[in-house]
């Protein structure tokens, strides 16, 4: 799923790369936030142009334009969705055509803050973020390897594909109901080995010692830098700005 | 018959997995592909059953371009088993395991069942028919996915890396199979780095490395060349690099190489 | 005093009524290369997870018998504290590699123990460099090779200091090119450290030269504990079902007819053997 791009880490040098993650945090959870509350696609645009410095300084262009092509998909189900049920509620034409495009672009606009957080920054950097932020340990690590084997269970579920095609399994025949069932002998093996895989890592992690103290220390602890701040003051200036405004026009 | 030309294959623009190889490997014959890790001998093996398209060049499967027909079609007539059992295990027992394949194949019920009960006497699983494929041991879920493909009855089987950490016994009874397999008439080819078990076994050896084909002929030529093993990133069999440490005569034959052995002793007595 | 006992040992996992090892008894002094081979299923992972106390502590099942470690029987003490002193590798390097890099991944262990940063930084890159993978230290697990992945595996435990490195078929998925160079790394590793390394391996023809003891499993029990020059070339090998490496069944028809003084391991020692017979 192309969409999925938009989640694939890599590692780089450029200054969003280097970001405090918490600071990232901090502009992923607000801007979703107003994404959610603002309606007028206006807003919305505005907050899409957000993300488009970071994506530009972090030069991951690619993975972030793919992300987006790929929840066309979606998008066109969330217009028609919201679309219909507008026309439903005997909304003017207009306004029903309005809100469904402010809905669609809402998901894309979503997805664009999403993905500039998690193109460029690391599964074990949100943990620490998580556990300086106080989340308990357990959490965080669960979350961390939840991410760090997605990468692994695709690998095998394309060799367990490959190999159940090569005893004759058409997994585009039938009727839907049969599609649905042809997923079954690609589901399970890959269900049973993910609780193998599950038994074998937490051996592995006993055998290095997990669980020794209640307060394990890290390698790299964050700090916040002085990007960190100018980068959250913009950050939290404009929430306000926006939120305020909104609320005082009455705009949405 | 299987033939490849000038088969390239590419996944990502700009990475080249399969390049330019041709390769002709006739009905009966019992063939291994040898190549480090990398070297491109999953994806050679997956042109053959059809799953991977080449993106330059053709293959042919008894004379059909494999391009020309769905993986299905393909596969009915080339079993291919893979690595860990585990990615093909799922039924609910291992006679529904068995019977998996030869249902899409479109078998009747009724050669279905004399099918699976062939494959159950054959590789030891009688007693285990309503037993879930998951309470079998290790070695008994590898023997059920070796039987699930052959039971169909392809002419061409192919095994990847078969013998990973098997002890020497379970590749003694491997290659008895193998041969077995042979002998009706099969098409066997195995893919492994397992230098050990190409020398004692395998007559016809094709030489993989970054996705070419280094050399294809017989083993015990192909293994005795230093050059050659050097190039595709291989340690050489044991008894090559005997043969090499004591500068005899290189040989894939024990019994050959102690005789050797023997005059170079004797002959430097005196 | 040996750094590892076993005595009487015989366990069964929870659903199973049968024993996988039955009253093994087995020594380990500080310093030994112990190669541990026998045919698939015979108890051998079984026996390494006693070693650093998984077996009991974390796998439940019936335990008789005794394993100790350093002094401290292993069922009196958690797991967590054993694995310092044992460390173990397993077979699949994708399922013991979690962090998404090198670096944290070697880090792992310290961190779970609360080293301070200043104390973890040296470790880390200590164990990197013994294992020879500084230069990898910034990828990502899933970029490297088979080889490299158990590399890292090793580094990981080695910064945990271990008196005792315990490797259960580490070259199982590797080609025989990385799997010499892994075995290479513990041989010297072993000689430089003097690190215990009980390595359970398959592929004898490449692991024997450098033991100074083999032990061979069978039926869940220990068969043979002895040199490798003696194991190898005992008539009870081909009976058992392992791979006897070439060059013995080379050596051995010299030796049958006097022409040989040595039993040698491998292709060179072999070889020194021969010219050894010179006058």
């Amino acid at each position: 799923m192309k969409v999925l791009q938009g989640f694939d880490y890599r590692r780089g040098t450029s200054i969003v790369h280097k970001m405090d993650p918490r600071a990232k945090l901090v502009y992923l959870i607000l801007f979703s936030s107003l994404a959610v509350y603002f309606l007028s696609p206006y807003l919305l645009i505005f907050l899409f142009l957000s993300s488009v410095p970071m994506v530009a300084l972090a030069r991951i262009g690619g993975k972030w334009s793919q992300s987006i092509k790929g929840s066309a998909y979606f998008i066109v189900i969330i217009f028609v969705i919201n679309f219909a049920v507008n026309l439903i509620q005997q909304l003017p034409l207009v306004d029903a055509l309005t809100l469904s495009i402010a809905m669609s672009f809402r998901f894309v606009v979503l997805i664009s803050i999403f993905s500039s957080y998690f193109l460029t920054t690391s599964p074990e950097d949100l943990t620490q973020s998580m556990v300086q932020l106080k989340v308990p340990y357990d959490y965080a690590l669960t979350f961390n390897m939840a991410m760090r084997f997605v990468p692994t269970l695709s690998k095998e579920a394309q060799i367990i594909m490959d190999a159940q095609k090569s005893r004759g399994l058409e997994m585009e025949k039938g009727s839907f109901i049969q599609k649905i069932r042809n997923y079954i002998p690609v589901l399970v093996p890959l269900i049973v080995s993910s609780f193998r895989r599950a038994e074998l890592v937490a051996d592995a992690m006993e055998s290095r010692a997990f669980g020794a103290t209640k307060k394990r220390t890290s390698l790299y602890t964050l700090r916040l830098g002085d990007v960190d701040y100018a980068f959250l003051c913009i950050v939290v200036t404009s929430f306000a700005a926006l939120l305020v405004s909104s609320l005082l026009i009455g705009f949405r | 018959m299987i033939a490849f030309k000038g088969v390239s294959y590419s996944y990502l623009p700009g990475s080249t997995i399969l390049d330019d190889v041709s390769l002709l490997i006739g009905d009966g014959e019992l063939v291994a592909i040898l190549g480090e890790n990398g070297a491109g001998k999953t994806t050679l093996v997956k042109h053959i059953n059809g799953l991977l398209k080449p993106s330059k060049g053709t293959v042919l499967i008894n004379g059909k371009d494999t391009r020309e027909s769905t993986v299905a079609s393909t596969a009915k007539s080339v079993g291919l088993v893979f690595q860990n059992p585990d990615h093909q295990l799922f039924a609910e027992t291992v006679e529904k395991e068995l019977s998996f394949a030869l249902t899409n194949f479109g078998f009747s019920p009724e050669e279905s069942q004399e099918r699976v009960n062939w494959a159950m006497r054959e590789f030891s699983l009688e007693g285990y028919r309503e037993r879930p494929p998951f309470m079998l041991s290790g070695g008994e879920r590898k023997r059920l996915a070796l039987a699930s493909v052959l039971c169909y009855g392809p002419s061409i089987v192919i095994l990847d890396e078969p013998t990973t950490g098997q002890d020497s016994g379970q590749k003694d009874r491997l290659a008895t199979l193998l041969k077995k397999l042979n002998g009706e008439g099969k098409t066997v080819i195995i893919v492994t780095h397992d230098m050990e078990f190409v020398a004692d076994f395998i007559p016809r050896t094709v030489l993989l490395s970054g996705g070419r084909v280094l050399a294809d002929g017989a083993t015990a030529e192909i293994l005795a060349r230093k050059e050659l093993l050097d190039r595709a990133s291989l340690v050489p069999p044991q008894l090559i690099d005997v043969c090499w440490s004591l500068g005899v005569q290189p040989s894939l034959q024990l019994d050959e190489v102690a005789r050797n052995v023997e005059r170079l002793v004797g002959g430097e007595r005196h | 005093m040996p750094i590892i006992e076993a005595h009487g040992l015989t366990y069964s996992y929870p659903d199973s009524p049968v024993p996988s090892i039955a009253d093994v008894n087995f020594t380990a002094e500080q310093g030994e290369f112990i190669l541990i081979t026998g045919p698939s299923g015979c108890g051998k992972t079984t026996f390494c997870r006693c070693l650093n106390g998984l077996i009991p502590n974390s796998y439940g099942g019936t335990f008789q018998g005794k394993v100790i470690v350093e002094g401290s029987p292993t069922t009196k003490r958690p797991v967590y504290e054993l694995a310092q002193k044992v460390g173990l590798v397993f077979q699949n390097p994708e399922n013991e590699l979690f962090c998404t890099s090198v670096e944290r991944e070697v880090a792992f262990g310290l961190e779970n123990l609360a080293m301070p940063r200043d104390e973890l930084r040296p470790r880390v890159d200590e164990a990197l460099s013994l294992v020879g993978i500084s230069h990898l230290r910034d990828k990502s697990p899933d970029e490297l090779s088979g080889g490299e992945q158990q590399k890292v595996a090793v580094a990981a435990l080695l910064a945990m200091k271990p008196r005792v490195l315990v490797l259960d078929e580490p070259t199982a998925n590797l080609d025989p090119m990385s799997a010499a160079s892994v075995i290479d790394i513990l041989t010297r590793i072993n000689r430089e450290s003097g690190v215990t390394v009980i390595l359970v391996e398959h592929r004898l023809e490449m692991a024997a030269p450098h033991a100074n003891r083999c032990v061979i499993f069978s039926g869940g029990k220990i068969v043979q504990d002895a040199p490798p020059s003696e194991v190898l070339y005992s008539d009870e090998m081909e009976s058992l079902g392992i791979g006897i490496p070439k060059v013995v069944q080379v050596a051995k028809r010299l030796l049958r007819e006097g022409r040989l003084a040595r039993r040698p391991l491998s292709s060179k020692e072999l070889s020194d053997a021969v010219r050894g017979c010179c006058p």
